[in-house]
């Protein structure tokens, strides 16, 4: 009953008109800013937050504008999948598989407008989770100490490497990378310049939005290179622009399963929407056996991993709200937000800020009815959208992304360092390295330092004290399990 | 790209990371508090990090997965490297001119050349770009108050 006088309480602050422009502002930012091949919801929301800073928005309106366009990204982000099988994020590989063969057969509109239905209905499964066991969650997530954590977060880049995809050593060292890269800087304990070469620009570490910016704008801009050496072509929509109810219908059930399946995928801190959907994309594939044409434009094939997504996005604002963990990359900017705002996400902030997370879980509700409202009359009108050819295109991007690194600390020093990363992030990708988990790596490294050293500190070096807690024991299993599910399942291809 | 030199690449790669490693580990071994009141110093994360992925990368040397291809993936030819050498200098010397030559003049300068170099033409490229510039200074620096550098147009009256 509590739990619903807060939500109550939730939609006066979401309802607000003060809100409500800021939420329909996002998600009209969002779907756009998803809809451009390299400006994925990460750098939509790093983008984002110098803006909402510099307009002195209040927290709570700060994190609707910030989840509204989360989300739309999400939704726009699968716009590019489908017309010109670019994903412009990770967790949209799979929309690939089945919606652009759709498009290839005269159907984007019907896989455009599906695909959107889907992931709201995905995000509404999810955003029911969250008011009946993000309070939970949070309670239980007292219980947790500076070992808990760094055990959580040992689990974090464990469960990425060992399920995320077919190849965990790459993306194991990729999280290693990134939680390395986070060293980079003072010492908060001891005050030693660690890796800084006497350089004062990176005495406050690597900025995270640049890391960002460098690592998929700039190594996307050199993708997009390639592709128009190639003269990659974009296709038109055709033929009718909706589903119908049968079509509909038939993935109705996906639809209930995936949602459920994306939620819980999201809570996962580290697995995210990239993890859901092909878990959701793989399982639904075994489901239909011999009956399914998965990978030559399936309808089901593609609601799943929809579904997943919009149900991993709004699932991973829980471990974000609750624990303080990241449970994607563009969580983990959102916690940066946070940050600038002096608040600090974790078991207290259901108590000490309600107005934040129970304004924030009601506005998801409202941003996807806002969505779903925008997106599906405007499929034809974002199809235009993408007609903007790549020499356009990719100087606003190049633009854009320079305002955004500049915005931060306004030296041109970071530019450079953009550049530096965007260059290596573009040899990662070409390499097959996923750079999510660098992401990860270098949000989860500071706190995983951190969290360490706290619990040997209490415990004066004594190591035991990592396993000493039901806690931590059962996320160690845990984290045995992940480790050994790879090789059980290169076992069982053999 | 053949299976063979795909190898190659990738142990060239996973070598050259793992030469950084060992530099920065022999780095990082110097860092000590002056003082310390906890059990471990500033040198053991880090090194730890290097230690794992000097290990992964050993492994990546030996044994160098596959790589994957996509339908329209183009061969890295000598033109695309070329291409590709091109965007990174000019992104360089956006990063460069950014604040003596200022937002818009720069971003439309660089902005115009990285148009071309994606098969814009030039009346089309260098129109786009310079509205584009000056509509995103309205946009960030006057609307959004995000600071922007005029660089050479100061001495204009805005």
């Amino acid at each position: 009953m509590e739990t619903f006088n807060y939500l109550g309480q939730g939609f006066g602050v979401a309802l607000t008109p003060y809100n409500l422009v800021t939420a329909l502002l996002g998600t009209l930012i969002g779907t756009v800013v998803g809809l451009l091949p390299g400006i994925g919801p990460i750098n939509g929301v790093a983008l984002l937050i110098p803006v909402a800073y510099a307009l002195g928005m209040p927290p709570e309106s700060a994190l609707i504008l910030l989840a509204a366009v989360y989300l739309g990204c999400e939704y726009g982000g699968r716009i590019s999948s489908i017309l010109l099988n670019i994903p412009g994020e990770a967790s949209t590989v799979m929309t690939t598989l089945d919606g652009y063969p759709m498009a290839r057969q005269g159907l984007a509109g019907v896989a455009l407008s599906l695909s959107a239905w889907s992931s709201f209905l995905g995000a509404l499964i999810a955003t029911c989770g969250m008011v009946l066991f993000a309070p939970l969650l949070a309670r239980w997530a007292i219980a947790f100490g500076p070992a808990e954590y760094f055990v959580l977060m040992v689990l974090a880049i464990v469960a990425l490497s060992g399920l995320a995809n077919d190849r965990p050593l790459k993306t194991l060292l990729a999280a290693l990378l990134g939680l390395f890269l986070s060293s980079v800087g003072i010492d908060a304990n001891s005050g030693v310049y660690r890796f800084t070469f006497d350089s004062l620009h990176v005495a406050d570490g690597i900025q995270f939005v640049v890391l960002v910016l460098g690592l998929f704008s700039v190594s996307e801009i050199l993708l997009l290179l390639e592709k128009t050496h190639s003269g990659h072509r974009m296709v038109e929509a055709t033929g009718r622009m909706l589903f119908n109810a049968r079509e509909a219908a038939s993935v109705f059930w996906i639809n209930m399963r995936c949602g459920v399946l994306g939620f819980f995928m999201g809570v996962l801190p580290g697995a995210g929407a990239t993890l859901a959907s092909a878990v959701a994309y793989m399982s639904e594939k075994r489901l239909a056996g011999d009956s399914g044409r998965f990978g030559q434009g399936d309808l089901r094939g593609l609601a799943a991993p929809e579904t997943a997504i919009g149900g991993a996005a709004c699932g991973a604002m829980v471990p974000m709200l609750t624990l303080g963990v990241p449970g994607s990359g563009t969580t983990a900017v959102m916690i940066g937000a946070l940050s600038l705002y002096n608040i600090t996400p974790g078991p207290l902030l259901f108590q000490e800020q309600p107005q934040v997370v129970w304004g924030l879980i009601a506005s998801l509700f409202v941003a996807n009815v806002m969505l779903l409202i925008l997106n599906v009359p405007m499929v034809r009108v974002f199809t235009r959208i993408l007609a903007v050819p790549n020499w356009a295109l990719v100087p606003a991007i190049a633009i854009i992304t320079t305002i955004g690194v500049y915005a931060v600390h306004a030296t041109t020093f970071d530019l450079v360092l953009m550049v530096a990363i965007g260059v290596l992030g573009y040899l990662l990708r070409k390499l097959d390295f996923p750079l999510s988990p660098v992401l990860l790596g270098f949000i989860l490294g500071g706190l995983m330092e951190q969290n360490l050293r706290r619990a040997l500190s209490i415990s004066d070096g004594e190591l035991g004290i990592l396993w000493a807690s039901p806690i931590s024991l059962a996320t160690w299993g845990l984290v045995g399990l992940m480790l050994v599910l790879p090789l059980w399942r290169a076992w069982r291809k053999r | 790209m053949t299976t063979q030199p795909a190898a190659l690449v990738q142990r060239l790669f996973a070598g050259a990371w793992l030469l950084t490693c060992i530099v920065f580990a022999v780095i990082g071994w110097d860092y000590q508090a002056e003082f310390s009141y906890e059990p471990v110093g500033p040198r053991a994360y880090p090194l730890l990090c290097l230690g794992l992925m000097a290990i992964g990368l050993a492994w990546l040397i030996v044994r160098p997965p596959a790589l994957k291809h996509e339908e329209d993936d183009a061969p890295m030819d000598a033109a695309l490297l070329r291409k590709a050498m091109l965007c990174i200098a000019l992104l360089l010397a956006y990063a460069g001119l950014f604040e003596p030559l200022g937002f818009i003049p720069s971003s439309a300068l660089v902005g115009s050349f990285i148009a071309l170099l994606y098969g814009g033409r030039p009346l089309p490229a260098v129109t786009t770009c310079t509205l584009l510039s000056a509509g995103l200074y309205l946009l960030f620096d006057c609307l959004l108050e995000v600071p922007l550098p005029l660089g050479v147009l100061e001495r204009l009256p805005f």
